[in-house]
């Protein structure tokens, strides 16, 4: 079902990470995502995959939600592993040779590695939008952008262009479904015929939901404009920005798997 | 004193042709002529396309008419220069709650019209608190609004527009997508406001049970006011009503039958205790 | 033979993880051919996933759905024959509306049943005139009409499909009264015309009462009862314990019982309220 996506979901709570300023969390997940791609064994890979774990334990966000954020996923990452699996050659003898397929010691063990890479990504990802509200993300996404305003970006603009659709994600798509199932009622024909028909039996769905998404953005508008919007100028923030202590020591811990990973695979290879 | 005062008000819609050049107009407001006092619970009834929702977008300024004036607190609604001003002091709430919501969370939802007034975040946080607790939302405040039924929230589209501190608002059909339990819910809020806030409320509507628990009610027809009175002088006129498209309360089409048949019982009833008290008045006769 | 018949129907969401919520429990229902049904409940009670259940759109955890005699499940049936056997109009259905014209998007339903073009053209001016929806109308686009013809086009798109049961979820939600009246003398002049089966839900007693012969109430995903409408509203004070509303006239007989006068125990109607009252009047007058 759409209803079971949970990407922009978040989850309010007063722990360590969601008091964190979301520049910092923006900041270190970006460099998470580097240390991932930088591991190239297993210890590194395990010490960047501690390090997130850790981060989930403090968070509060219960443990089902890791692999809530994975379901969607999980054909991209059997894909993923498949493919190392199968076309990864080793020197060795293939431990396993049967009509064209050989799979040997090396293919399994980088499908391994590949899946707990993309899980610890995937898991890192969602730790941020678990646990920062939208409006404080698209904040502190303006906030990290707001040196680009020199060369006229509308980042204000852009920001608030997110917050109203993360806002929207789960009303569209509950509307998405809504109509789905009354075209069905119809009759409509969703899941069999080629490529073509499938193509053509979107049209009964897509055109009611753009309908009223515009509707949406008609009346949206006008709310806004009823609650004195007049874009970013001079406008204040419920919640200040503030980097504190936990911050620092959060980003001197990350340095420092950064700095072990670089060690470890650069230096000693 | 009046908050909204309404002088020789004219709408049209213009009517462009496939070009996009203006080949007539589609009258909506004819002539209105309307003082709101200070305080007032005021309910606009009438059926879809009389003009009502128009008239209230004319109330803080997002619609401005052909000709005659609106003034909010004395301030010309056509003024661009105080437009905001005008927006703050009147409120303004819309039927869908869904479409009024900017952010995803309660709290930050509430805090955009501060926000966007400039208002110190200390003051938005005691603001944002008050609202939501002036709507009984405070616990939900760290929801997400996608999760809250209907009537959870319009009350919280309620309390975005009591942050702004307004003197008055104007909610259009607030009601129309909701259960019974949320219609209730807004209801309660809505007159809360009034009596404990004392803010002026206009209240657009097409159910008359609601409009029967206003101050004063003002029918609207064809773009023009029919009926400007109290509720119970209101509900007395069946037959205006019927015509213009309107219920009357189940006990009020109860007595109008009744006096049809030619039983003395007045037709200013509009509660059950009211219909209790006149029967009980007939039969001890 | 039963149009619809639900047996220990039972509908779970989440299962298996901490959010398991049984929203259809246990339910056994069966509707007889032409009656016309109102369903009540409020936001949650699980009536409009109940009626989900009856053109298959929601597959149940476990129980049975039949449809004219036929188990909706079976191997050898068809859901999409279902579908068209059992129409289901949604609520705001006029957001289903998607055709250049109103003709092309009644002739929806029609077309994806394979019928030939003369059947087709047949069914949409039937079902348009069914629904007052006047041929004027057929070339416009249907986003150009108003609120209340708008959704009796949804409504025509459903019925030119003939389905033996029409299933409608909230036909009159946001529309205003003579919108409402209209809508629903059309559903209720249509069903004595065609003999369809007809299951209503509603928010609005009001609206059951005058169209519904029998009322079936929702709680908690529980069938509460189904009975005659008299019946039904005979039992006002059970229905607002389960937080539903009566009409103000049922509450007006009540407290004129509280208060000595009796007027009697089944008053929904207006009309009923003021023969009983006139009948006292009189009485009183003689004596």
């Amino acid at each position: 079902m759409l209803k079971d996506i949970t990407i922009g979901q978040y989850f309010p709570g007063n722990s360590v990470i969601h008091r964190m300023d979301s520049r910092f969390k923006i900041v270190l997940d970006i460099l998470y995502v580097v240390i991932l791609f930088l591991a190239n064994n297993f210890i590194s890979l395990a010490v960047a995959g501690i390090f997130i774990f850790m981060a989930y334990g403090v968070s509060e966000i219960k443990p089902v939600m890791m692999f809530k954020s994975l379901k969607p996923l999980l054909p991209l990452i059997l894909f993923t592993a498949a493919l190392n699996l199968f076309f990864v050659k080793g020197t060795d003898e293939p431990l396993v040779s049967w009509w064209i397929i050989n799979i040997y010691q090396e293919g399994i063990s980088t499908a391994v590695f590949m899946i707990v890479r993309i899980i610890c990504l995937i898991v890192g990802m969602s730790l941020l939008t678990y646990t920062t509200s939208p409006i404080v993300l698209t904040d502190a996404i303006e906030r990290l952008l707001s040196p680009l305003k020199k060369i006229k970006l509308p980042v204000h603009e852009l920001a608030m262009m997110m917050t109203i659709a993360l806002r929207f994600i789960p009303t569209l798509i509950e509307e998405t479904d809504k109509i789905m199932s009354a075209q069905k009622a119809r009759g409509a024909d969703l899941d069999t015929g080629g490529l073509m028909k499938r193509a053509k039996a979107l049209v009964p769905i897509l055109i009611p939901l753009f309908v009223s998404a515009f509707k949406r953005a008609n009346e949206l508008a006008m709310a806004m404009e009823c609650r004195c919007y007049r874009g970013g100028e001079g406008r204040t923030k419920l919640r200040q920005l503030k980097a504190q202590p936990i911050d620092y020591i959060i980003s001197l811990l990350m340095i420092t798997v950064l700095g072990f990973v670089i060690v470890d695979n650069i230096v000693f290879v | 004193m009046n908050i909204i005062e309404v002088e020789k008000l004219c709408f049209e819609y213009p009517i462009t042709d496939d070009e996009g050049n203006v080949i007539g107009g589609n009258r909506v407001l004819e002539n209105i002529d309307l003082k709101i006092p200070k305080g007032q619970f005021l309910a606009v009834l009438g059926h879809n396309g009389c003009g009502k929702s128009t008239l209230a977008k004319h109330f803080n300024g997002i619609l401005v008419g052909n000709s005659g004036k609106v003034f909010v607190n004395g301030t010309d609604t056509s003024d661009d220069d105080k437009i905001y001003d005008v927006r703050q002091t009147v409120g303004m709430v819309f039927q869908n709650p869904d479409n009024q919501l900017v952010a995803t969370i309660v709290e930050e939802d509430v805090a955009f019209a501060p926000e966007n007034l400039g208002i110190p975040p200390a003051e938005i946080r005691k603001r944002v608190d008050e609202a939501l607790n002036a709507v009984d939302m405070y616990k939900y405040r760290l929801h997400s609004a996608h999760q809250l039924s209907g009537g959870q929230k319009q009350r919280v589209a309620i309390a975005g527009v009591i942050a702004m501190r307004p003197q008055c608002i104007v909610l259009d059909e607030p009601t129309a997508m909701l259960d019974p339990k949320g219609r209730k819910s807004v209801m309660k809020t809505i007159k809360r406001l009034n009596k404990e806030f004392g803010i002026t409320v206009v209240l657009i509507t097409h159910y008359m049970d609601e409009a029967a628990q206003a101050e004063r009610v003002v029918v609207m027809d064809s773009g023009k006011i029919i009926m400007d009175d109290i509720p119970k002088k209101i509900f007395s006129q069946v037959d205006r009503l019927t015509e213009a498209g309107l219920d009357v309360p189940q006990v009020t089409q109860l007595a109008y039958e009744l006096k049809k048949e030619g039983v003395d019982i007045s037709l200013e009833v509009l509660t059950e205790e009211d219909v209790l008290k006149e029967l009980k008045h007939l039969l001890d006769k | 033979m039963n149009a619809v018949e639900t047996k220990k129907l039972t509908y779970k969401y989440s299962v298996g993880t901490p959010f398991e919520t049984t929203a259809v429990d246990n339910v056994s229902v069966s509707v007889e051919l032409g009656e016309f049904v109102g369903v009540i409940g409020h936001t949650g009670s699980g009536k409009s996933t109940f009626i989900q259940h009856l053109n298959g759109l929601l597959k149940q955890t476990s129980g049975e759905v039949y449809i004219n005699g036929r188990n909706i499940r079976s191997k050898d049936v068809d859901i999409k024959e279902i579908r068209f056997e059992a129409g289901l109009v949604f609520q705001y259905s006029e957001y289903q509306l998607f055709e250049e014209t109103v003709y092309k998007d009644i002739a929806y339903g029609p077309k994806n049943m394979g019928l030939s073009k003369e059947e087709i053209d047949k069914r949409v001016l039937k079902a348009a005139d069914e629904m007052g929806i006047g041929r004027e109308l057929l070339d416009r686009s249907p986003f150009d009409l108003s609120g209340g013809q708008k959704r009796r086009v949804a409504l025509a798109g459903v019925i030119a499909m003939e389905p033996k049961i029409l299933i409608l979820d909230e036909p009159a939600a946001g529309l205003d009264p003579s919108g409402r009246d209209k809508v629903l003398e059309k559903i209720s002049e249509y069903h004595k015309k065609s003999g369809t089966t007809i299951l209503l839900v509603s928010h609005s007693m009001e609206d059951i009462v005058k169209y519904a012969d029998k009322v079936l109430v929702m709680n908690r995903g529980q069938l509460f009862c189904y009975e005659n409408t008299d019946k039904v509203f005979s039992m006002a004070k059970e229905l607002q314990m389960i937080g539903l509303d009566v009409p103000q006239i049922t509450k007006l007989a009540q407290l004129l019982f509280e208060n000595g006068i009796d007027i009697g125990q089944d008053i929904y109607t207006v009309e009923r309220a003021k023969e009983r009252i006139m009948k006292i009047i009189k009485g009183k007058t003689n004596a």
